[in-house]
């Protein structure tokens, strides 16, 4: 994690072992270990001699499965893959770029929050001939069924959009869906309070159309009736006090809105 | 709802165990076969400033080998300025600014070429005012604030554009007050403590609603005392740093319950081997020891040297540099 690695291995239990678990344990690490090593001299090796080939794609592909936070190793397979898009015809190049994809979303696999592999992927799908959008939705939909607060899978999501013109109405509908399934994915209600301003504005600057408004207040108070004590409903709901006119106070019980005083 | 919280046993430790930690940092990095040692020599850069910033907090940076440290320092640098995590790594501005902290805490700035440093900072800002993290353009406000705080330490924050810089950071400020990774982005307390730094350093943090990031920021305590980074998301001790920080730049530390925390830091220390983990019971590592000390070092504890917030380092060297920081009060 820092501003630095912001992110790190976390939540990793410290368990109790024997002495010969520990020791089988250790052998085995040592020989990954020993893989690893061996591995990252080569792509050094071959990149100082500018050797751009399959044969560093493989290699290079192997440590970061094991590794995808191994930032360099990243930044040697661009330069490969930069040389061989000259090299290779567009169709083997395409060919090349899905199996980048696949690689990616392998190390995605191991370790869903690696900034790397994010990076990587938007790296790629800027890089390759045809990209296919529809797929990278899916695949939001996918990582984000696993873990519906994934920030780097929200911001992916959000790349992938712009560059395929899925408007701010079709995202707006998803997070309700996102809201409606879980009223605590605060990762939803965030991207709600940047889509509802444009896909309902109002005259002024920032703010929302009333009648839009006045559906959302029910929404967000269902979820804060079905749990009073979850966080996300309540700032999204003081959010919502400013988008309005102040008469909008006075459509709510008064017990409700000293509630939210008090919470402020 | 449950929340997601843990449980502080009775018996956790509540004394702070400095010698411990001291013995727990001075022998990391010794076997240099290690396996988590070697799996993580991509962020090596910033494991020895964390390292020797825990040290320099609890008055033990003469256990560490200076002259290696500021040796592996010189050889990490590449010839457009910028630094990499390891002897071979790409430069980045994440281990750029690692390397000019640890040399700044050494007082050794000289073992760099320091112009070379600038250079590498400046040509990384774009003209919507954000910086890439390198050349193949990651952008993210943590490279706002490594690139600025980087220049501050420096003295050299009159290289970039420091105006469009900050526009950038403010474009990042969402619903919540908080500040997310890039335009849109959910807010998170890693991010704000990024973006909250850059404010400070460049002196705008009247671009902020402390009232209501302060709230965002204190309701990030839960039951068990510890701090999470995002609404609904487990405690963890690195926290203690980016949530408290971000509270002390906006005046507001005492908006969270102090006593509890301290208990939850406490807790998170490894009787035996010394060292902070995320959570109770789990493993220890080097990131989460500075931060849990740092942590203890603003909510007042007297064994440990003062920390800066916004830098993550003593306070003694910020002030020996001189650096004007704008912080708020309420």
């Amino acid at each position: 994690m820092s501003s630095w690695a912001l992110f790190l291995p976390h939540g990793r239990l410290k368990v109790k072992t024997t002495a010969e678990q520990q020791a089988e344990k250790e052998k085995e690490r040592q020989k990954k270990l020993q893989l690893f090593k061996a591995g990252t001299q080569k792509i050094f090796e071959k990149r100082k001699i500018k050797e751009y080939d399959d044969e560093g794609l493989s290699i290079s592909g192997q440590i970061l499965q094991a590794n995808p936070d191994f930032y360099t190793c990243w930044n040697i397979r661009r330069e490969i893959l930069t040389q061989l898009k000259d090299e290779r015809t567009e169709e083997e190049f395409q060919q090349l770029s899905q199996e980048e994809l696949y690689l990616i979303e392998n190390c995605l696999r191991k370790n869903p929050k690696s900034y790397g592999a994010w990076n990587q992927r938007e790296w790629i799908l800027m890089f390759m001939p045809t990209p296919d959008w529809e797929r990278e939705l899916q695949l939001c939909n996918r990582f984000l069924d696993l873990d519906e607060r994934n920030f780097h899978c929200w911001d992916y999501r959000r790349f992938v959009c712009k560059h395929s013109n899925v408007g701010p109405d079709e995202e707006l509908k998803f997070t309700l869906k996102k809201v409606e399934a879980n009223f605590s994915n605060y990762s939803a209600w965030h991207y709600r309070s940047s889509l509802l301003p444009i896909v309902h504005p109002s005259c002024e600057r920032n703010s929302v159309a009333e009648a839009i408004l006045l559906k959302e207040y029910d929404l967000v108070q269902n979820a804060v009736f079905t749990d009073p004590s979850d966080q996300s409903a309540w700032f999204y709901h003081r959010w919502l006090l400013g988008r309005g006119n102040c008469f909008i106070f006075k459509l709510f019980d008064l017990d409700y809105f000293v509630v939210v005083c008090v919470m402020k | 709802m449950l929340t997601k919280d843990v449980i502080i046993s009775e018996n956790s430790t509540k004394l702070l165990l400095l010698k411990k930690h001291q013995d727990y940092l001075s022998a990391y990095g010794v076997k240099k076969d290690n396996y988590e040692y070697c799996m993580t020599e991509y962020l090596r850069m910033s494991g020895i400033y964390w390292g020797m910033t825990a040290m320099d907090l609890m008055g033990s940076l003469d256990l560490l080998d200076k002259q290696q440290i500021l040796d592996f320092v010189r050889e990490c640098q590449h010839v457009c300025g910028g630094i990499g995590a390891s002897k071979g790594h790409d430069p980045h501005l994440l281990y750029t600014l690692s390397a000019v902290q640890i040399l700044t805490i050494y007082d050794a700035l000289d073992v760099i070429d320091i112009s070379g440093v600038v250079d590498y900072v400046k040509n990384l800002q774009q003209e919507d005012g954000s910086f890439y993290g390198d050349k193949w353009g990651e952008v993210d406000t943590r490279f706002s604030f490594c690139a600025i705080a980087c220049l501050a330490l420096l003295g050299r924050i009159d290289a970039i554009n420091v105006d469009k810089a900050v526009e950038f950071i403010l474009s990042c400020m969402n619903f919540d007050g908080g500040f997310g990774c890039k335009p849109g982005s959910e807010t998170h307390a890693g991010q704000i403590y990024c973006c909250l730094g850059t404010l400070a350093i460049t002196g705008n943090l009247h671009y902020v609603n402390a009232d209501l990031l302060g709230w965002w920021l204190c309701e990030r305590q839960l039951p068990s005392g510890g701090l999470n980074g995002r609404p609904e998301k487990l405690p963890d001790v690195c926290y203690s740093w980016w949530v408290l920080s971000s509270l002390k730049i906006l005046g507001r530390l005492h908006w969270i319950d102090k006593e509890k925390l301290v208990k939850f830091i406490l807790a998170c220390q490894d009787e035996e081997t010394g060292g902070f983990a995320d959570r109770p019971a789990d493993m220890v590592d080097p990131f989460h020891t500075l931060f849990g000390l740092a942590g203890l070092s603003l909510l007042g504890d007297q064994t440990l040297k003062e920390v800066n917030p916004v830098f993550c380092m003593p306070e003694y060297v910020i002030h020996r540099l001189g650096c004007d920081l704008q912080l708020l009060n309420v």
